[in-house]
């Protein structure tokens, strides 16, 4: 009897400092932590849509944004007035979800698109993060849906990732969600 | 116990390696080596977990009472995870970013219980700390090979850096889940005929 009391008072002792351990160490980082994080999506924000000075976030469900591959949306504007949208959308791609950033002009066209986290296969998707293939998008008009060919891109189609057409559909389908939800917000 | 304290450290860097000759740890080396940067990140995020969580283990070993030595090592192998992801995080972001997805991995590779278990928990701190480089090298340098072998013939490149040019076809195969068994089985063949030859 003694010795359970024993070992159990040592194991919570253990348990006890490495708890008070974590706190510590969760209280010291969990501001720089979101620093980081938001800083990260800022730069995302920026890099789709260059010309803004500064994005504000748009309430989806008071806009009417009811799709759920949509995650969020800002408005960017450049000296005071608005110029455009910016969606962070994440459509289901062959390893889970895809992080997408997408960013339309007022003219209805697409100024970039970013690939955020994703679980895409090394080597394969996961090539969708280079600029060989995001880079596809930028220029494009908002005014037909964009497909995905598997031999050569032109107007309207991006060409696909060679072993990877799950990927580069899916991102597609992610930036079609975010030029609906931009064509029903500029109505 | 009259090991030398370098034979302490090389004893994990190729005669008992890790992954060649323990087999431990297979799941993140499984997973995680489809290119040799990958295998290295993951190898050294490893050892400097398992130096820090040896050390801890020996400097507790009178402390921790046999009956809950697991419990106790599990709690505290954990803990450092936990603190080294959240310290990368927010000072460290761009190597964050690069090996965010392998820290909470490290927590269920059995390497480090394995050595809390087989040499931290009875030998002292220095002897705990030279094991635990010793082996964390050995595995980041056997994941390093086992990735480059993948990435080579998977993608036609090692450390993101092209070899044979656009008109090389890559084997698909071996940078997805089926190559890593094919690579690790290879390699250990070539490893253990090397072994039995030179015996």
């Amino acid at each position: 009897m003694k010795e359970i009391i024993t070992l159990g008072l040592k194991l919570l002792l253990i348990s006890l400092i490495a708890a008070l351990a974590l706190g510590y160490a969760n209280d010291a980082t969990k501001d720089k932590i979101f620093e980081q994080r938001e800083m990260a999506n800022k730069e995302a924000r920026i890099a789709v849509m260059p010309d803004a000075d500064g994005f504000e976030g748009i309430d989806l469900d008071q806009n009417g944004i009811t799709d759920d591959i949509i995650l969020e949306g800002y408005t960017a504007i450049k000296s005071g007035s608005q110029i455009g949208y910016v969606f962070k959308v994440a459509p289901k791609g062959y390893g889970g979800a895809v992080e997408v950033i997408v960013g339309i002009s007022n003219d209805g066209k697409l100024t970039g698109v970013r690939i955020g986290n994703m679980n895409e296969t090394p080597g394969l998707g996961a090539k969708s993060k280079e600029v060989e293939f995001y880079g596809q998008y930028e220029g494009m008009s908002t005014d037909n849906e964009i497909g995905v060919s598997k031999s050569a891109s032109s107007d309207t189609e991006i060409k696909a990732i060679s072993g990877a057409t799950i990927t580069s559909k899916a991102v597609t389908k992610g930036v079609n969600h975010a030029i609906d939800a931009f064509k029903g917000l500029s109505k | 116990m009259s090991k030398t304290k370098l034979q302490i450290f090389t004893n994990g860097l190729y005669k008992e390696n890790a992954t060649f000759y323990q087999l431990l740890g297979m799941c993140p080396t499984l997973a995680v080596t489809t290119s040799a940067i990958n295998g290295l990140g993951m190898g050294l995020a490893t050892t400097a977990v398992l130096v820090l969580a040896n050390m801890a283990i020996s400097l507790l070993r009178n402390f921790i009472p046999n009956k809950i030595r697991i419990p106790s090592f599990i709690v505290v192998i954990a803990t450092f995870v936990t603190i080294i992801g959240m310290v990368m995080e927010g000072y460290l972001p761009a190597l964050y970013s690069a090996l965010g997805l392998f820290i909470p991995l490290i927590v269920v590779n059995c390497i480090i219980l394995g050595r809390a278990e087989a040499f931290a928990y009875s030998n002292n701190v220095i002897d705990s700390f030279l094991d635990g480089l010793g082996m964390g090298l050995g595995f980041a340098l056997s994941l390093t090979i086992l990735g480059s072998v993948r990435e080579i013939l998977g993608a036609g490149s090692i450390f993101g850096f092209s070899l044979f040019g656009a008109s090389f076809k890559p084997v698909l195969m071996m940078i997805l889940p089926p190559g890593a068994f094919l690579a690790l089985g290879i390699l250990m063949a070539i490893n253990n005929n090397y072994k039995s030859r030179k015996a």
